[in-house]
């Protein structure tokens, strides 16, 4: 119990997938200009994590281990999180369409984005249980909504600011983005003395 | 032969392992569209074809297709409501529904000021956020007249047809680049903006000032004084006083420029604007002709 909350709160302070991990870097910086955007994209991360590994965990643990063939694990993830992705997108569509309305879009975005592949394969590669690896995920989606909710906040005040011509625009951004990561690096050892 | 079968296995089983886990997928990717397939009204594609697609929200609606949507389910049988699209967007959806086309009346924004630094001053010297908004928080801006245009921008920020431009401190429309979608009406802090009938010799009198005469003549040189002078030349009565403001009614005025005459302050201006260079033409030609007219009143003098 201790161990799922310890491996849940260091996923979303201390290892931040996009903050630490560079993971999802690429629709970090694209949809943080538009605070509802972030939000569409947080809950379509949140949910194809979880579903992800709900599917891809046992794909790798009863068909994939046993005979050894570890190293197709990137190729059939992929194909996975693919078709998982397309039929969640269809279900969405069809059963809830406020719901669709609100982060569809953002589906067929997630698809390749690394950061669900890169989750994936960190989960194997931390020998996590069934329950560690879904704890870890549904962190690394927290972790992803808490650094867009606070990313899309000093977006905000760049845009009234005064900001020289050649920084304008992306290099602001980055430099920005930069400065966030570092100050997430003041949490690490905070969880370990926490949890012991 | 075992040798052989054992290697091939090695090849096999992965294979098979990974070809049969995206035939499965497949399948069930397959199945589950099937199943869960939405039925999309052939309308609503034909009217977003139809529509201009910049989704400016000047039909009311939060996109193109949002519209086309409502157009579409018949929750909505207005078909003139897009003002990017104009007259020609209008007929193109009114015979894509197959009803006849509704009355389209084009409209323009238009900067009810005309206060720009060559005629008001400065109360104090601004050293904040440099947008109109924020300006406007600290005792109503920066000008002498607190009712006039800030001239930051706010207005050119949202504009997305490039149909407005700041000079000396001044918004100004672009009438032939205008769509009207309104989102400069509401990005004015002071709101100085306003849709008005699009006509060549729109009439309008450009001032939001409702000081008493003296306190705008001393802020503002070419101000609103309420002299009612425009008032009384008006031959179809469309002007009236509101808080020491002339207003100009759109619907009535016909256009006849009696007022623009007589106002003394130029206050009142005739004619759409079209451009920088234009305006900044049309404005040297008054100049010019009223010099020419001031000459001849001179000669008139030292003849008689």
């Amino acid at each position: 119990m201790q161990e799922m909350f310890k491996i849940l709160f260091s996923v979303i302070l201390i290892d931040n997938l996009v903050l630490s991990r560079f993971l999802g870097v690429c629709s970090f910086l694209g949809l943080t200009k538009d605070l509802k955007n972030s939000m569409g994209m947080s809950i379509a991360v949140v949910f194809v994590m979880l579903l992800s590994t709900a599917v891809t965990y046992p794909i790798y643990a009863y068909l994939l281990d046993p005979y050894g063939l570890g190293y197709l694990q990137t190729v059939v993830f992929i194909l996975v999180i693919a078709a998982t992705v397309q039929v969640l997108e269809a279900i969405i569509r069809k059963a809830m369409p406020p719901l669709y309305q609100a982060m569809g879009i953002f589906l067929p975005l997630i698809t390749t984005n690394c950061a669900i592949l890169g989750v994936m394969l960190i989960n194997i590669q931390e020998s996590y249980s069934f329950v560690n690896a879904i704890m870890s995920s549904l962190g690394a989606g927290l972790g992803y909504t808490l650094a867009m909710f606070l990313f899309a906040g000093v977006r905000e005040k760049l845009e009234t600011s005064d900001i020289p011509d050649s920084l304008k625009g992306l290099p602001s951004t980055l430099i920005a983005a930069s400065i966030l990561s570092v100050s997430f690096m003041g949490f690490s050892g905070v969880i370990e003395n926490l949890f012991g | 032969m075992k040798l052989v079968i054992l290697q091939m296995s090695n090849i096999l089983l992965p294979a098979l392992i990974g070809g049969g886990t995206a035939l499965l997928l497949g399948i069930v990717i397959i199945l589950v569209f099937r199943f869960f397939s939405v039925k999309e009204d052939p309308l609503v594609n034909e009217l977003t074809e139809v529509l201009p697609g910049v989704n400016c929200g000047g039909c009311g609606y939060s996109g193109c297709l949002a519209y086309a949507s409502a157009l579409a389910s018949g929750e909505d049988s207005n078909t003139s409501k897009c003002t990017a699209g104009g007259l020609e967007t209008a007929e193109a959806v009114a015979m894509t529904i197959g009803t006849a086309p509704q009355e389209y009346i084009p409209q323009v924004a238009h900067v009810f000021c005309q206060g720009s630094g060559e005629y008001t001053g400065k109360r104090y010297e601004y050293t904040g956020t440099p947008n109109c908004a924020s300006s406007t928080g600290l005792f109503a801006g920066p000008n002498s007249c607190t009712y006039g245009c800030l001239g930051f921008g706010d207005c050119y920020d949202v504009c997305e047809f490039d149909a407005i431009w700041i000079d000396d401190g001044l918004a100004h429309v672009n009438h032939e680049n205008c769509t009207a979608c309104g989102k400069c009406v509401a990005a004015c802090p002071k709101n100085l903006i306003s849709l008005i009938p699009k006509h060549e010799l729109a009439t309008v009198n450009s001032c939001a000032n409702h000081w008493p005469a003296a306190a705008t003549r001393k802020n503002c040189k070419i101000g609103c004084i309420s002299c009612r002078q425009c008032i009384k030349v008006c031959p179809v009565d469309a002007i009236h006083m509101d808080e020491n403001l002339a207003v100009i009614n759109q619907e009535i005025c016909i256009h006849c420029g009696e007022c623009v005459k007589v106002c003394p302050t130029h206050s009142i201006s005739q004619g759409l604007l079209v451009g920088k260079e234009a305006e900044k033409a049309g404005r040297a030609a008054a100049k010019a002709e009223e010099e020419a007219a001031k000459a001849e009143v001179r000669a008139e003098k030292e003849a008689s």
